[in-house]
């Protein structure tokens, strides 16, 4: 389990976040230590071979169209300025469609180009209000892409279907997770927040990330279903890996032996069970759940505490034992010269 | 401004790959000329007279229509027994993959050009019910007590249930093959939601931005602009909507190839004279798929008309293609 993180976070230095877009990509770190320097370089490449559109997308027929997507979008966009206008919508849709329609986007001209991934984000993003009435599903994608005025058919784009959708949002959590831990950093080394204490820390961490399903906690189970089939598990468990990482790192932990390895797995544990439980948590604003969290950190905690004192104890009665031994030894008059 | 310009450059390249590989192809393809219709237009423009291929015949553009359309209208009242005989049955498959990839959701509206006896759209037609059967009986097993709030809510949605209708566009140029396909409709006793139009796939009769899926199966080769039927199916697109064509393509094993061939040009002119009475349309028909261009190439032509995402999928190990693009 271990060896397998090790190897998904190597993979993921070297080769960047591949598939799944983190939408803000504004995120890049304060580069302060060494080895969230080597981090930054990867984020930098990934952001960089983004715009180069690598072949790590779904289709690799996709990288040589969206390098006319961006010849093309500047001579549509004036196409679609007057389709734009004759175009029949019906009612029930216009007055569904907030102002970021795709229709609005390519009117203003001189703005960024938009990437085929960073349109699959966006409609992604958009079917996430449908989920609760949908579930995790076609439906809610095509829901989505119909508010921001594009037809239901474009959810064809979505090969993995459901997956991408549930993939998209743990992404998306993961990002605001990294955010908010990011700004706490900066709070505590500006001096304008008091450090937290490493438990402390990690328990705060957890819940606010568990805290992000509470809109979608009904259809959670279905979620967690869908993540757990075969073709979706090597990037779930690459999402995992990274959350727990970066738990662990803004926790302060530099580590660089072993306990590296049993740092990661035992939140990774902590957490799993803490979002099983919060699955089938009835009580107000999950009470219970968070209760369980304490207590779990709590034997985490006990558990480091009680192999120190294991250890100290069985070095103590080594010491006794030898000295119970000299001491008969001199009783028995063995040591005497005669 | 430097990566617009990596683009343009990684754009040029790939068209300098795709005309190294269009002159290779001329090459070593299977008749000496017209590899492409618009190779072949810039090459004949200059003596002023246009021409293209029917089958392994050249003909004048203004002619290839006309004959099209007379092959077709021979072919009418045997369309469906000749599909079955020469593809074995098998091409009922291919349509329903076509339908499968394409998944659409309730409330689609899809155009089938050269759409003919009505296959795909009446095909579409039954995905979507039973879709919003099952969708219907998941909404009446998880609300099988609902409060007074959902009742009154599902009361509300029914009148917009009635503009989701899922509605299916027929259009053929060819009158023939239209009627023989509204007489298996009523057959079928299928009415609601489905219609019929004469129409040229190169100057569709429909508005801008008016269907979801637009899906042109085993009769894009037929057309003698392939550029502008595709122009013209962007243009009928709405945003986000989807391009689909199924289409006899290259077979990339040789020895299927070598099978292939055989049965081509040996058993179905054959069988069409014997079943239909009709020896050269079928000709025309086994040597309008060797004309037609392969995957690849037609990719391209998908792309440069402004679709994106295009994707293709091989089946019967590339006896058909499936192209698919969206209209982003």
């Amino acid at each position: 389990m271990a060896v397998l993180l090790r190897g998904l976070r190597a993979g993921r230095t070297l080769r960047g976040l591949g598939s799944v877009l983190a939408a803000p990509s504004a995120t890049n770190p304060t580069c302060s230590s060494l080895r969230r320097g080597f981090h930054c370089a990867a984020l930098r490449l990934r952001d960089e071979s983004k715009t180069h559109k690598p072949s790590s997308s779904s289709s690799s027929s996709s990288s040589s169209s969206s390098t006319t997507y961006h010849e093309h979008y500047q001579a549509h966009s004036a196409d679609q300025d007057a389709a734009g206008a004759s175009r029949d919508e019906p009612a029930a849709e216009e007055a569904a469609r907030p102002n970021t329609s795709y229709q609005d986007q390519s009117g203003e001209q001189g703005e960024e180009y938009e990437t085929e991934e960073q349109l699959q984000a966006r409609i992604l993003s958009a079917a996430l209000e449908f989920v609760p009435m949908h579930g995790w599903s076609m439906e809610a994608v095509a829901a989505g892409a119909e508010t921001l005025g594009l037809s239901s058919a474009s959810t064809g784009m979505f090969y993995n279907g459901a997956g991408d959708l549930v993939l998209h949002f743990i992404a998306q959590c993961n990002a605001q997770l990294t955010e908010i831990l990011a700004e706490q950093h900066n709070q505590v080394q500006l001096g304008q927040a008091e450090p937290k204490k490493t438990a402390d820390f990690l328990r705060d961490a957890v819940e606010t990330r568990l805290r992000m399903y509470t809109p979608y906690i009904e259809t959670w189970p279905q979620a967690m279903s869908i993540v757990l089939l075969p073709h979706n598990i090597p990037d779930s468990l690459k999402h995992l890996s990274t959350l727990v990482d970066d738990m662990w790192y803004y926790a302060g932990d530099r580590s660089t032996d072993m306990n590296w390895y049993t740092k990661r797995a035992a939140l990774t544990g902590i957490y799993n069970t803490t979002e099983l439980v919060m699955v089938q948590d009835s009580s107000p604003d999950f009470l219970d759940t968070w209760s369980f969290l304490d207590n779990r950190i709590q034997d985490v905690v006990n558990m480091a505490g009680t192999a120190k004192q294991v250890q100290s104890t069985g070095e103590a009665m080594v010491q006794g034992l030898v000295g119970a031994a000299v001491t008969l030894k001199n009783l028995s008059g063995m040591n005497q010269k005669r | 401004m430097a990566a617009s310009v990596k683009l343009l450059v990684r754009r040029v390249i790939r068209l300098s790959h795709r005309n190294i590989f269009a002159a290779a192809a001329g090459v070593s393809g299977r008749s000496g000329c017209c590899w492409a219709p618009s190779s072949c237009r810039c090459f004949s423009d200059a003596a002023g007279d246009r021409s293209t291929h029917f089958g392994f015949e050249t003909v004048p553009e203004a002619e290839k229509a006309k004959r099209v359309y007379q092959v077709f209208e021979n072919v009418a009242q045997k369309y469906d027994v000749m599909n079955d005989a020469m593809s074995l049955g098998v091409h009922r498959l291919w349509k329903d993959a076509l339908l499968h990839v394409m998944h659409p959701q309730p409330g689609a509206r899809l155009l089938d050009v050269a759409g003919g006896t009505g296959d795909i759209a009446l095909r579409f037609l039954e995905y979507v019910r039973t879709q919003q059967d099952r969708q219907k009986r998941r909404a009446a097993l998880s609300g099988q007590t609902p409060s007074w709030q959902d009742v009154s809510n599902n009361y509300s949605t029914e009148d917009e249930q009635e503009s989701r209708e899922s509605r299916a566009v027929v259009c053929d140029i060819n009158k023939e093959m239209l009627k023989v396909g509204k007489e298996k409709a009523d057959g079928l006793d299928i009415r609601a939601g489905l219609s019929w139009v004469v129409g040229d796939a190169e100057e569709l009769p429909f508005d801008d931005d008016q269907f979801d899926i637009y899906t042109i199966a085993f009769g894009i080769r037929n057309v003698t602009h392939i550029d502008q039927a595709l122009q013209e199916a962007l243009r009928v697109l709405k945003p986000g909507g989807r391009f689909m064509c199924l289409e006899f393509s290259k077979v990339t094993n040789p020895v299927l190839a070598r099978l292939y061939e055989a049965y081509s040009f040996q058993m179905i002119p054959v069988l069409g004279e014997v079943i239909a009475g009709d020896w050269k349309s079928y000709q025309y028909l086994v040597e309008s798929i060797r004309k037609f261009p392969d995957q690849e190439e037609f990719k391209c032509m998908i792309e440069d008309a402004g679709f994106y995402c295009v994707q293709y999928y091989n089946l019967t190990g590339g006896v058909v293609a499936l192209h698919s693009g969206f209209k982003l």
